[in-house]
This record gives structure tokens, C-alpha cells and sequence, in this order.
């Protein structure tokens, strides 16, 4: 309990910590409803390992003398950079490919994943300084979190939040059913775009702050464990984000408490809530 | 609107990219018709009638909407084009048709909620407002996307093939549906299908295409043109 009320804290150490996981799991849920809907979760692994790469190259160009800020703040800013031009490029050239119905989508997105994951690699071997940096960024160091780029994730992801909400009919409807969208006169090609481009920052953003895996988790599960007990659109998104806050706070206490890394255990802490769900969706059937 | 014709398309050819499956298409569609597009699998009707819709444009020709200015379709798909996994009730459906004029950031309208329950009751599926749209039946999902295409207010009704996949009680329904709403609403009307025996007695123009051609007539010579050859305007590849 006294650990409960440190956490609650505003002079908590690690509130920035605290406060950017309660961020996306907010967030990342409304994103991820698209995710599972659109029948996109293999898009989902491959573009958090493209940001990876993004990320790893950008290190790289840094390393070589391609910086123009003072340090800190030049290695983190090209970071951003070649993580969210990484997942961009890749998102819609996938979108584009899909569009085209060029091949099958299955090989595309594995193909991606593979690739982007051995690009990590090698852009993280090829660069002979600061190996052990690239690589905390890469696992998504959410303990040690600026102010300045807490207030700037928030920023960004309050924006797309208010996005999404706003903009909401059109997502879906585009997404539902694009001829009659077509029909009722929306742009479904201006849609998708604005919707790829949602993620691809999300998910940019996301893999600098928690890593690939928990902004992959926070995308997929929260939705999915939603899908199972609700009914109707609007409950869907409400229960998606209360899963994910609800999971992003007890992970983080319990990281915290019991001295464990903060991503995995939020990762374990979503899985619970799903198997949880899912047990309550059994009883209620049977009960029936 | 204002102007007879709600339809007008002149030497249009339909395909994909440049690529046309069907040309020399000439025909107009009045105010308050009923018309039916009919063809086998394959023919190039769906084609003909996304052209239409405007979700794919013409390889050639022209498409005159009323006046000029875009007509307001009621738009009711194959329903089997719709994915399952969206947690939509039957009601959230059908408030997709007044979407056209929404703006961001506003909430739901009282008088939308309004047109919705009247769309519902209009199809006789009020009382499966809050019901998942994936566990209805294909009958009462076919109902459900009528009132959808309803509640846009439309000036042409739409219809892509929506007896398919019910059985022959549930086809008989849904067309008494459709002739009642059609006289109710004094709709403009032109429906697809492939099923001969369900099209209506009294329908004002049928559309038939068969061998790459398009005709243009009324029940009584398509149904002679099965048979045999018959005298009807005729466009041809």
C-alpha cells in the first residue's frame, strides 16, 4: 500500500515513468481497435520492428557525423526521425501493395518483419560506438523518460487521441464498409492515409518509449479482450482503454513493487485480463 | 430533384483500369422507376452498378446524375461483403446511413436516433435495435441493410443482389419489402440480381445482359429474349 501511495505521488522518481505507460495504454487501444477490425495484426509485429530499424539506422548516421544538434538532444531527435520515416515508408508501401492486390499480404508483412529485424541488427553492429544506448532505446527504456519528451508524447498522443475520436464515423465507415463510404461521398483513399499515418507515429513514438513488444501488446490485446464482453461500437473503444490504463497501472506497480521489468510485466498483466474475460465469457454462455 | 431522368449514361464502357468488359452502354433511369439489372455470375452487372454508384469510374462514356449535381444513393451491398468482426448492433448499422452529413466531433443526434428506430420499424426489425448485426439471420441482415440504405435520405435506391443466400420464403419477404417501401417512399429503384423467378411482376425497365450485350426493355421481352431473340433497343461491344 505505502509503495501504491509512492507511485500516486507527484514527487514520485519515476512518475514520468508512470505517467507515459498510463499514455499508451490509453491511447494505443483506439489505434489497435483498427488493428483488429481491419484484420491488420501482422502489420502490428512488422512495423514496430521497422521503427526498430529506423532507430538503429539513425544511430548509425549518427555515429558517422550526421548530427546537427547538441548531442542528447540531436541522438534522440534523429531517433524520432528515423523511426517514424522508417514505419511510414514501410506502412504505405504495404498500404499501396495491398491497394494493387500485388501478391499475398501474409508475405509481404512476414517479409517486412524479417527483414526489418535483421536491418536492426546489422545497423546496430556496424555501429562502433554506443551499442549498449542503441539497444537500451531499442528495449524501450520507459524507467528514465525526460520531461520534455513526456510532455511531447502526450502532446502527440493526445492529438491523435482527439483524432480518432473526432473522426471517428469516417474510420469506421471507411473501414466497415468503403463503397458505401464511396457512396456517401468520403474520400476512403484521404481516410486510409490519415489512419496509416496515425499508426505509423503511434507506433514510432511508442517503440522509442516502451519497445516493439509492449507497443505491439498494448495495440492488440486491449481490443481484443474488449471484443469478447461487449456490444456495440462505442462500448468497444471505452472498454479497450479502461483494459489498457487498468493494465499499464497494475504493471507498472507490480514492476515496481516486485523489482521486475516494467514492459513484460504489463505484457503478463494485459494477458490475465484477457484469459479473465475470457473465463467470464464461458460463464455467462453457460449460464445461458 | 427536379429534372425527369435520375440516371443518364451515354456511351459508357465499364471495366477496370483500361480495360472494358462492356461498351456502347446507353440508357436513362427516370424518377419513381423501378428497374432491374439482370445477369448471370460474370456478366459485368456488379461492375455496371459500382459504375453507377461512382466507386469505380467509367473506362469511357458519360454518367449524368439528374440535374448534374451527385445524386444521394441508398446504397444496400451483398451483405456477405461486410466482416462479422465488427461489434456492431443492428441499430449502429443503420446509423451509418445519415454518416454523409455529420461533422467531426459531433455527438448523435436525437433526430438521428430518431430515423433510425423509423428505418428499423419501416423494415419490421425495431425489436432487434440493440442485437448483434453478425448473429442475425441472412433475411433479417438483408432487412437491417435496407434501412441503412434508407436512412441516407436517398433519391435512388440501390439494391446489390440482396435475396441472395436466403431461402425462397425469406426472398418472397424481402421483395414485398422492397415494392412496399418503393411505393411508400416513391424511391427511384434499380435492383441486381441473378434469379429470375424473383423479380417482380410489375417493374418499369429491365436491364439484361447477356453475350456482352446489353438490353434495354421491359419484363415482358427479357423474359421472351430467353427464349428467343427479340426486338429491344440493343448496345453492343
Amino acid at each position: 500500500m505505502e509503495q501504491l501511495l509512492e507511485i500516486l505521488s507527484p514527487q514520485f522518481l519515476l512518475r514520468n515513468a508512470f505517467y507515459a505507460g498510463l499514455i499508451v495504454g490509453f491511447v494505443c487501444p483506439q489505434v489497435g481497435i483498427f488493428f483488429v477490425l481491419r484484420r491488420m495484426i501482422l502489420l502490428g509485429i512488422a512495423l514496430p520492428q521497422v521503427s526498430n530499424a529506423g532507430i538503429a539506422f539513425a544511430f548509425l548516421m549518427h555515429t558517422v557525423g550526421w548530427h546537427f544538434l547538441p548531442h542528447m538532444e540531436s541522438e534522440k531527435t534523429m531517433a524520432l526521425t528515423g523511426s517514424i520515416t522508417f514505419s511510414l515508408i514501410a506502412i504505405f508501401t504495404l498500404a499501396v501493395l495491398e491497394r494493387k492486390r500485388k501478391g499475398f499480404t501474409e508475405n509481404r508483412i512476414g517479409f517486412t518483419y524479417v527483414l526489418a529485424g535483421a536491418a536492426s541488427i546489422l545497423f546496430v553492429s556496424w555501429n562502433p560506438y554506443g551499442q549498449t544506448e542503441v539497444l537500451s532505446m531499442l528495449r524501450g527504456e520507459i524507467v528514465s523518460i525526460p520531461d520534455f519528451y513526456l510532455w511531447s508524447m502526450f502532446a502527440v498522443y493526445g492529438l491523435i487521441f482527439l483524432c480518432i475520436i473526432g473522426f471517428h464515423r469516417n474510420f469506421v465507415l471507411v473501414s466497415y464498409d468503403a463503397d458505401m463510404a464511396t457512396t456517401l461521398g468520403k474520400k476512403v483513399i484521404l481516410w486510409d492515409i490519415l489512419l496509416y499515418l496515425i499508426i505509423g507515429v503511434i507506433i514510432s513514438l511508442g517503440v522509442m518509449t516502451v519497445g516493439p513488444w509492449v507497443i505491439f501488446g498494448f495495440l492488440l490485446i486491449p481490443p481484443v479482450a474488449a471484443r469478447m464482453v461487449v456490444r456495440g461500437i462505442l462500448p468497444f473503444c471505452i472498454v479497450s482503454s479502461a483494459i489498457g490504463v487498468t493494465a499499464a497501472f497494475i504493471g507498472f506497480y507490480a514492476s515496481y513493487r516486485f523489482d521486475l521489468p516494467t514492459g513484460p510485466t504489463d505484457i503478463v498483466i494485459l494477458s490475465l485480463i484477457l484469459a479473465f474475460l475470457y473465463m467470464v465469457k464461458i460463464l455467462v454462455r453457460l449460464k445461458r | 430533384m427536379t429534372i425527369e431522368n435520375c440516371i443518364t449514361l451515354k456511351d459508357v464502357a465499364i471495366g477496370y483500369g483500361r480495360t472494358s468488359i462492356l461498351s456502347g452502354i446507353t440508357f436513362s433511369l427516370k424518377k419513381g422507376e423501378f428497374a432491374v439489372l439482370f445477369g448471370s455470375n460474370g456478366s459485368g452487372k456488379t461492375t455496371l452498378f459500382k459504375t453507377i454508384l461512382r466507386i469505380i469510374p467509367p473506362v469511357r462514356g458519360v454518367i449524368i446524375y439528374g440535374d448534374g449535381r451527385p445524386a444521394r444513393f441508398g446504397y444496400v451491398p451483398q451483405r456477405q461483403y461486410l466482416d462479422e468482426i465488427y461489434p456492431f448492433t443492428a441499430g449502429e448499422v443503420v446509423l451509418m446511413g445519415t454518416f454523409g452529413e455529420r461533422k467531426p466531433f459531433c455527438p448523435t443526434s436525437k433526430t438521428d436516433r430518431s430515423l433510425v428506430e423509423q428505418c428499423l420499424n419501416d423494415v419490421g426489425m425495431l425489436e432487434f435495435k440493440k442485437d448483434y448485426f453478425s448473429e442475425l439471420s441472412g433475411g433479417q441482415k438483408q432487412r437491417v441493410l435496407i434501412a441503412r440504405a434508407l436512412a441516407t435520405r436517398p433519391d435512388i435506391l440501390l439494391l446489390d443482389e440482396p435475396i441472395t443466400g436466403v431461402d425462397m420464403v425469406t426472398q418472397r419477404v424481402i421483395m414485398e419489402l422492397i415494392s412496399t417501401l418503393y411505393k411508400k417512399h416513391r424511391l427511384t429503384v434499380l435492383m441486381v440480381t441473378h434469379e429470375i423467378h424473383t423479380i417482380p411482376k410489375r417493374i418499369d425497365k429491365a436491364l439484361w445482359i447477356q453475350d456482352d450485350t446489353l438490353w434495354v426493355g421491359n419484363t415482358e421481352e427479357m423474359f421472351a429474349s430467353l427464349r428467343a431473340d427479340g426486338a429491344m433497343d440493343k448496345t453492343t461491344l
